[in-house]
């Protein structure tokens, strides 16, 4: 044994400590890089020379510098992060959309109940122009605050459209850097080590990936790690990355899909496909929460404005002749949106013309019948493709499908088909409320143009010996014709009474007999007579046309009277309610409360996924994570052993000089 | 375990940033004095609070209502009680024009200071409420409502009454028609008439002694004299009754039917009274243009000064009773304002309780749960800057 196998023995050791101290070194100038994976050097013997008397060790060798890795805890943490970025993305877009859902005296509701509350004014003084004054000015007011809503929503939509445009850019920009890495890595294994930076920063891109898209990662036998969407549409494989781009909607272009674009095409993304990361919060927010709150809106916004502009329409104003009301309100119209992919002829939809002012449009058309039945809901609408010329039409909010025909009156609105046709299998989204919160407007300028009188008043004989006097008598129909004298007197102490309509002749146009029922009204005419008190036989009414409109407020208190009307919402069915409508403020407390309920249960369920993102955060830190009181502690450790070798080459030095100074005497 | 360094400081780091926003989401419940500041703090008490908002709102709105209601009624009631006053003044001269001992000159007088105030009358009668209406415009009327025109005065307007929005239907008018044109005639049962008279007989306004009795039917009193004796037959609706050929006595009752009059003075053969039932149709002014008219005739004999001013007084009284009626029902309308009104405050005050009960903050809760957090955001802050100074390179040498 020579001597030189102690300082071989020396500086390996020497070498070894000093490497393992680099390491350390690096692991705490690393110990705040994100991503970073605490390393180590693996140390091994460096085998051992056999002699007569046994074997002894060669030294030390540095087998490789490995990092602390767990693949199950880095995939686990890419994918609770996703989620996580998803809830908190949704749970911040639906804070922003609460904010226009107001409470209290800023808010909607109090608006809609301070201007039906304005008519009570108008009914107490009904020719007094400032009360009508003040009901109009609330009027614009509501029509302000629903618009103002509506504009909000619009730009929440474009703030998701810029979001997801950014993120697309990024997820694009990972993605190429993903495949950049993959390459290098696949060079560098043929080293026989593992580059552990590279694996460290290939780990740190996929998590910032799955921060805005959920990713699956599939790792290849070359030591490249593959990336799927939505199970199997590929975003990177091997060194090829794919683009991720967003696209219109097929229906309505103001909204975005995700694609993927590669040098084979564009692969549109369903929704259901992006699970996780902040798009696929946003995609959530854009088609789920921001179409119900712009339905919400609408819906309450169509049924008050239909159901004024219907009472107001049944009065007397104050114009000099007066006339049946003008409409207080104009709202968003309904909307009907064909699907892109709808058959064409010629370059534009076989389902379109030009209407009046030469533009394009569908030739489905839909108008508003009964407001009161409008739902917040859209709708899409099938033409059937076997040819039948039905169409399926699907309720989006409940999925509710329903075969329809041309015609059709469903959900307080008519479906009407002009030529030519959809062919079958055309698609349309059609929006029935969408925008009428937006677009609503008060259209009424002239305070007397509110019509507050009735068109027909009722008096009670003065010789009436019973006690009925007349509650309430009202228009209810626009076919009431006001120039027909209506008399009614009554038979009998039970309620029976004869009727007859009289003309401007004093000829009879009808007359029949009938039973009053107490707090039924009795119906003539298109008007309704509401007694108080009970009539004695022989009592006599006359109802005639409304002779002094100034004075009359008959129409003013059925318009306050809509404060208590259901006027959202009602279901019915061949005629037939089946299930009441809510008023304006319950509407509007209940949409408040709807939008409420979201923000909250989003805001946990962002809680809930954070904490999941942070466990598994910190059990990976935990695995891979530089202590840096332990690196102090391995860094004495190292130091010592690195002083002990350096005592051995002097020990071997020594040992050396000895035999020198011995051979030389 | 081994704990990440960097990790560990970012979760301290993340973890004071929670305890401070909890912080100021407290501090902003505490300055705002409310627990719900957006529906998601809480939506079923924002729904509430809504619904209470509208609650409060539409009270005030009532309110307004009954404002003008209770206004429209004490004007209606003082307007009322001036008329009362001028008919006072009106019936003070008829009584004194009764008196047999004035001239035919005494009587115009009398019947000038009577036009007079007719002329007050119709003033009150078309009473405007300063805004652009009429208190006695019943559903809408020409403006005013009350015109004199030929023939007398007339209610161009459409009777009944304007009720304030709301299920309290609080009057926001009164009907002139039945105030001043419709009273009752007669002694609001029946009328009676001299038809001939041409002896000194005066039949009086009569009575109803049985109400139950009461037909409905017209009556007449014919007086025939034979052989000296004055005797009268009762006729019901032209048919003879009873009553027939019964001797007269002057200031004797004549019953019939539940109803009786009484004729005083010597009617004449062929003298004919009549009891017809009342109709609603006696106008204020009808009556005193009759008063007057009959009042400036000169050359009347005694019986018809006093027949037609027993008329005119019995016409009278009924016409105040009718404007006393109606000024009771405005007073009543009044007092039922007063209940809407107190109840309308009730129903306010319930629904700010309601309000404040679902979105306000419990003050006492609030500062505790507060201080709680201030506890927790202070040992958070002192354990963060215990924990990061110690390191094992603190205590190593190297």
């Amino acid at each position: 044994m020579g001597t030189g196998a102690l300082m071989s023995l020396g500086t390996r050791a020497m070498f070894a400590n000093y490497a393992a101290l680099t390491t350390v070194g690096n692991n705490i100038a690393n110990a705040n890089t994100p991503g970073y994976s605490r390393q180590t050097v693996e140390f091994a013997t460096a085998g051992s020379q056999g002699s007569g008397s046994g074997f002894f060790g060669k030294g030390v060798d540095i087998a490789t510098v490995s990092r602390a890795h767990n693949e199950f805890l880095t995939r686990e943490v890419a994918y609770t992060g996703s989620l996580a970025a998803a809830d908190s993305a949704r749970a911040s877009q639906l804070s922003q959309l609460e904010n226009i859902f107001d409470t209290g005296e800023a808010g909607i509701g109090y608006a809609a109940g301070q201007f039906l509350n304005a008519f009570v004014d108008v009914a107490a003084k009904p020719q007094d122009s400032s009360a009508r004054q003040v009901a109009l000015s609330r009027a614009d007011e509501l029509a302000t605050r629903f618009r103002a809503a509506g504009q909000q929503i619009d730009a929440l939509q474009n703030g998701v459209v810029q979001a997801l445009n950014t993120s697309a850019k990024q997820v694009t920009d990972l993605a190429q850097k993903v495949a950049a890495v993959n390459e290098k890595i696949v060079n560098s294994v043929g080293s026989g080590h593992q580059p552990n930076d590279l694996l460290d920063q290939r780990d740190q891109l996929i998590r910032e990936i799955s921060q805005h898209v959920q990713v699956t990662t599939i790792a290849a036998d070359d030591g490249s790690m593959n990336l799927f969407i939505g199970g199997g549409q590929r975003l990177v494989l091997g060194n090829q990355a794919a683009a991720m781009v967003t696209v219109p909607d097929p229906y309505d272009a103001t909204r975005l899909q995700l694609a993927l674009k590669d040098g084979g095409g564009t692969v549109t993304l369903p929704e259901g496909l992006v699970t996780g990361g902040s798009m696929a919060g946003l995609l959530k927010f854009q088609n789920d929460d921001l179409v119900d709150a712009r339905s919400l809106l609408g819906q309450i916004a169509a049924s008050v404005a239909g159901s004024v502009n219907e009472q107001q329409a049944l009065g007397l104003d104050l114009r000099q002749p007066a006339g049946s009301g003008a409409a207080i309100f104009d709202v968003g119209k309904p909307k009907v949106l064909p699907n892109n992919n709808n058959a064409k002829a010629g370059g534009v939809d076989v389902a379109s013309m030009l209407d009046v002012n030469g533009v394009r449009i569908s030739t489905v058309g839909l108008t508003v019948i009964d407001p009161t039945e409008l739902e917040a809901s859209e709708y899409e609408l099938k033409a059937d493709p076997g040819g039948s010329g039905n169409f399926q039409l699907t309720r989006l909010s409940d999925g509710l499908a329903r075969t329809v025909v041309a015609g059709d009156v469903v959900d307080g609105f008519r479906i009407d088909v002009a030529a030519p046709a959809p062919a079958p299998g055309d698609r349309f989204l059609l929006q029935t409320v969408s925008g009428a919160a937006r677009d609503i407007k008060r259209v009424l300028d002239d305070p007397r143009g509110i019509a507050a009188a009735s068109p027909v008043t009722a008096t009670v004989d003065t010789d009436n010996t019973g006690t009925a006097s007349v509650a309430s008598i009202r228009a209810v129909s626009t076919t009431l014709d006001p120039n027909l004298r209506a008399e009614l007197s009554f038979t009998s102490a039970n309620g029976d009474y004869d009727w007859a309509l009289f003309d401007a002749g004093n000829n009879v146009v009808a007359n029949g007999s009938a039973t009053w029922q107490a707090g039924t009204p009795i119906a003539l005419n298109g008007f309704e007579m509401t007694l108080a008190g009970v009539p004695a036989s022989g009592d006599r009414f006359t109802i005639d046309k409304t002779a002094f409109p100034a004075s009359n407020n008959g129409n003013a208190r059925a318009l306050v009277e809509l404060r208590d009307a259901a006027l959202v919402g009602q279901r019915s069915s061949g005629g037939v309610v089946t299930q009441a409508g809510v008023t304006v403020t319950d509407a509007y407390a209940n949409a408040l409360a709807d939008i409420g309920v979201r923000v909250q249960s989003s805001k946990s369920s962002a809680q809930m996924s954070a904490s999941a993102a942070a466990d598994a955060q910190a059990a990976n830190a935990a695995s891979t994570g530089v202590n840096l009181d332990e690196e102090a502690a391995r860094l004495i450790q190292f130091q010592q052993s690195y002083q002990a070798a350096a005592k051995m080459l002097q020990v071997a030095q020594s040992v050396f000089d000895t035999l020198l100074q011995m051979a030389g005497r | 375990m081994r704990v990440a360094t960097a990790h560990a400081y970012e979760t301290s780091l993340n973890a004071l940033t929670k305890r401070q926003s909890e912080l100021s989401e407290a501090q902003l419940q505490l300055t705002t004095g409310r627990r719900v500041n957006r529906a998601s703090d809480d939506p079923a008490a924002a729904a509430q609070a809504e619904r209470a908002l509208a609650k409060s709102s539409r009270a005030d709105a009532s309110q307004r209502a009954a404002e003008s209601s209770r206004n429209m009624m004490s004007l209606t009631e003082s307007a009322l009680g001036d008329a009362g006053e001028l008919l006072q003044q009106i019936r003070e001269a008829l009584v004194a024009s009764g008196n047999a001992t004035y001239s035919d000159a005494e009587r115009k007088n009398q019947a000038d200071k009577i036009e007079g105030l007719r002329d007050q009358l119709l003033a009150v009668a078309n009473r405007s409420d300063g805004a652009a209406g009429y208190l006695f415009g019943g559903q809408g009327s020409s403006t005013p409502p009350f015109v004199d025109a030929v023939g007398g005065v007339q209610f161009r307007g459409v009777s009944g009454e304007i009720s304030a929005a709301g299920e309290d239907r609080l009057p926001l008018s009164a009907d002139g028609r039945s105030v001043w044109l419709a009273a009752r005639s007669g002694n609001g049962v029946f009328e009676t008439r001299a038809v001939t008279s041409t002896g000194t007989a005066v039949v009086d306004a009569g009575q109803v002694t049985q109400p139950g009795a009461l037909t409905g039917s017209s009556y007449s009193i014919q007086f025939s004299i034979n052989a000296g004796v004055t005797t009268y037959s009762v006729l019901r609706d032209g048919n003879p009754t009873a009553l027939t050929d019964v001797a007269y006595a002057p200031g004797k009752a004549i019953e019939i039917d539940g109803m009786s009059v009484t004729i005083k003075g010597a009617p004449a053969a062929g003298d004919e009274f009549q009891m017809v039932p009342s109709t609603s149709d006696l106008s204020v002014f009808d009556l005193m243009d009759r008063a007057v008219a009959t009042l400036k005739t000169p050359f009347r004999t005694g019986a018809q000064i006093a027949q037609s001013n027993v008329a005119d007084l019995r016409d009278i009284d009924q016409v105040l009773g009718q404007l006393q009626s109606a000024r009771a029902m405005a007073g009543d309308a009044l007092n039922r304002i007063d209940g809407v009104s107190s109840r309308l405050d009730t129903i306010k005050l319930q629904a700010s309780v309601e309000r404040s009960n679902a979105e306000d903050l419990d003050m006492v809760h609030a500062i505790a749960e507060f201080q709680n957090q201030q506890t927790g955001y202070d040992a958070a802050l002192k354990s963060y800057s215990m924990v990061q100074r110690m390191s094992l390179f603190q205590y190593l040498n190297v």
